[in-house]
């Protein structure tokens, strides 16, 4: 019982270290915009579709299909910035998501053109066993990804709290207009967060497929719920906060399937997101601080 | 004929979705609950025709209560997030819905065959409108005449103070509660009301299609439920049903005989009318300019 609590925890943050990538990228993005990007889920699965085409033509390997999907989730990024965010500025917030949702659609039916079947096998990174150490299964390619999530983690707090560009971003993430005044470009700030975050994101999704060493058009929207999830979690708009709240969100799951089967799962972790943000918002009443910050 | 009756009963139901994330969208809240809304209705309505043998309309009604009453249930809490919180909050709580639909079991024998829903198999056989004799046409026009009644009590109510208290909510909720509007009562009243036309719109869908299922109402429904007000415009109830007629008529039907690369116009145009109309395709200066062409300056 101990043992399995224990193995299903180990496993939970295995899962939820890539949960806490797709949320980084996630926060990156709300947190400099304020806009909700239906569409990041799906502009990963665009670089994640590229970058099995590559391996399919080409058999090209493992570095090269990595390489191929982070850029192909930037160039998707890119897109969607242009089409959905950079001509909608103001308060047309929610005309950003509807369009950022039709987006969604248009990627999802790229993917399926560019690659019709169902399912496609993706190169793995590590093709070995799982080890064990003190009893609890570990696989070397989840433990990757775990170092990756706290690598990005860092590598994104240092840049947004040392830096002058990081000066800058937040800045344009705590008053848009002030930092206009105050010479900053915000649009090109709003650009390279998206991209920043769609790099991330590409990361995250290579991690996680290539994990499962195969990938579907589900993937997009898969991607989307579960950074979303993971960032509202957190509390919106913290980096430590998208970092907590997927590996949070990855024990929960574990714990879930563990003991009510995968259908009940999902239940319960949106059941748990419903009552976290309205519990949350409660208490925070009237202290923006949370939400402003990034 | 029949092909375009049923693309009637189509927009007919989706009017209605949209017509119920209009009423919500007054007041400033987004929500993607709606398909949650209309599952329950639809679930609803169905086992009381199906299980129950009801008759439609009673049954309606009571799908409508159904989901009027879980939207109030949802209203409460959601009263205390706004913005992107509210927005996932309902999404959540839609998807919720969703997944309790996709884990309920209640079937009962009638004659040799075992009928009621089944979690992932859904809910077949909900065969009202064809044991009761109705053609493609009749329910067509029942499906208008529910959409032709509800858009006219919209259309009375926001004539009336109680549209000007939910757009003054809508517009700014500090102003609103200053001049002693009671910002919970129009709130949650709001997404009650939203809920029960969503639970109508469930209710009728669940019979025309004769077969229902829990991924029916996910979140691409619930999306499209909120898209059409937001593209259509807040400034009447007609821009909700121009959308619709835009999106599931043009986009959707019109489009077809471009087969697989229909989606990435699809797309591509809503992007485009978000970017040229960001208030929606029916914004207040074109509603101002056709009040004029009629001659009602």
């Amino acid at each position: 019982m101990a043992h399995d609590l224990a193995q299903n925890t180990v496993d939970g943050l295995m899962t939820g270290s890539a949960y806490a990538m797709l949320a980084l990228g996630f926060t990156l993005i709300f947190g400099v915009m304020r806009r909700l990007n239906l569409s990041y889920g799906p502009s990963i699965m665009i670089g994640a579709y590229l970058g099995t085409l590559v391996h399919l033509q080409f058999g090209m390997g493992a570095a090269v299909v990595a390489l191929v999907t982070v850029l192909g989730a930037v160039a998707a990024g890119f897109y969607v910035e242009r089409l959905c965010f950079a001509p909608m500025r103001g308060q047309a917030a929610t005309a950003s998501m509807v369009a950022s949702f039709a987006i969604w659609m248009q990627l999802e039916e790229l993917a399926t053109l560019l690659l019709p079947r169902h399912s496609y096998p993706f190169p793995a990174l590590i093709a070995r066993p799982p080890f064990e150490i003190a009893g609890i299964l570990i696989r070397a390619d989840r433990l990757l990804t775990l170092g990756a999530a706290i690598a990005a983690m860092l590598a994104l707090w240092l840049l947004v709290h040392r830096s002058r560009f990081g000066l800058a971003l937040r800045a344009t993430a705590r008053d848009r207009a002030t930092a206009r005044h105050l010479g900053i470009d915000v649009d090109r700030i709003g650009l390279i967060a998206f991209l920043g975050a769609s790099a991330l994101g590409g990361l995250a999704g290579m991690l996680v497929i290539a994990a499962d060493q195969q990938i579907t058009p589900m993937f997009g929207m898969w991607a989307t719920f579960k950074g979303l999830v993971a960032m509202m979690l957190g509390g919106l708009g913290s980096i430590p906060g998208a970092v907590i709240g997927g590996l949070l969100l990855g024990v929960v799951e574990a714990h879930g399937q563990w003991f009510f089967g995968p259908q009940l799962r999902d239940l319960l972790v949106y059941a748990l997101l419903f009552l976290c943000l309205v519990l949350r918002a409660g208490i925070g009443a009237g202290v923006p601080s949370a939400e402003r910050r990034i | 004929m029949d092909f375009y009756y049923g693309l009637a009963q189509i927009i007919g139901v989706h009017t209605l979705l949209g017509l119920s994330a209009y009423m919500v969208l007054l007041t400033g809240q987004v929500s993607l609950a709606q398909a949650g809304f209309a599952a329950v209705g639809a679930y609803v309505a169905a086992m009381l025709t199906v299980l129950a043998g009801m008759h439609l309309f009673p049954a309606l009604l009571i799908a409508g209560i159904a989901a009027a009453t879980i939207a109030c249930a949802v209203g409460f809490p959601a009263l205390r997030v706004r913005g992107l919180m509210l927005v996932i909050a309902t999404l959540a709580f839609g998807e919720a819905v969703r997944l309790f639909f996709f884990n309920f079991d209640y079937q009962i024998a009638k004659g040799e065959v075992r009928v009621g829903p089944l979690g992932g198999e859904g809910f077949r056989q909900i065969r009202y409108f064809p044991e009761n004799g109705w053609t493609t046409f009749e329910v067509m026009l029942l499906i208008w005449a529910i959409v032709a009644m509800v858009m006219a009590a919209l259309w009375w109510m926001d004539r009336s103070r109680t549209g000007a208290v939910l757009r003054a909510v809508g517009e700014d909720e500090l102003a609103a509660q200053s001049v002693g509007i009671n910002l919970t009562a129009v709130k949650v009243s709001a997404m009650a009301a939203g809920g029960f036309i969503a639970g109508l719109s469930g209710g009728i869908y669940a019979h025309y299609t004769t077969h229902i299922e829990h991924a029916n109402f996910g979140v691409v429904l619930a999306t499209f439920a909120i898209a059409y007000p937001i593209l259509g415009g807040l400034s009447s109830v007609f821009g909700t049903v121009i959308a619709v007629v835009f999106i599931q008529g043009v986009l959707i039907e019109g489009l077809r005989f471009m087969g697989d690369w229909r989606n990435l116009l699809f797309g591509a145009l809503i992007v485009l009318a978000m970017n040229l109309r960001p208030h929606g395709l029916l914004d207040p200066r074109s509603l101002a300019m056709l009040r004029r062409l009629v001659g009602r300056a």
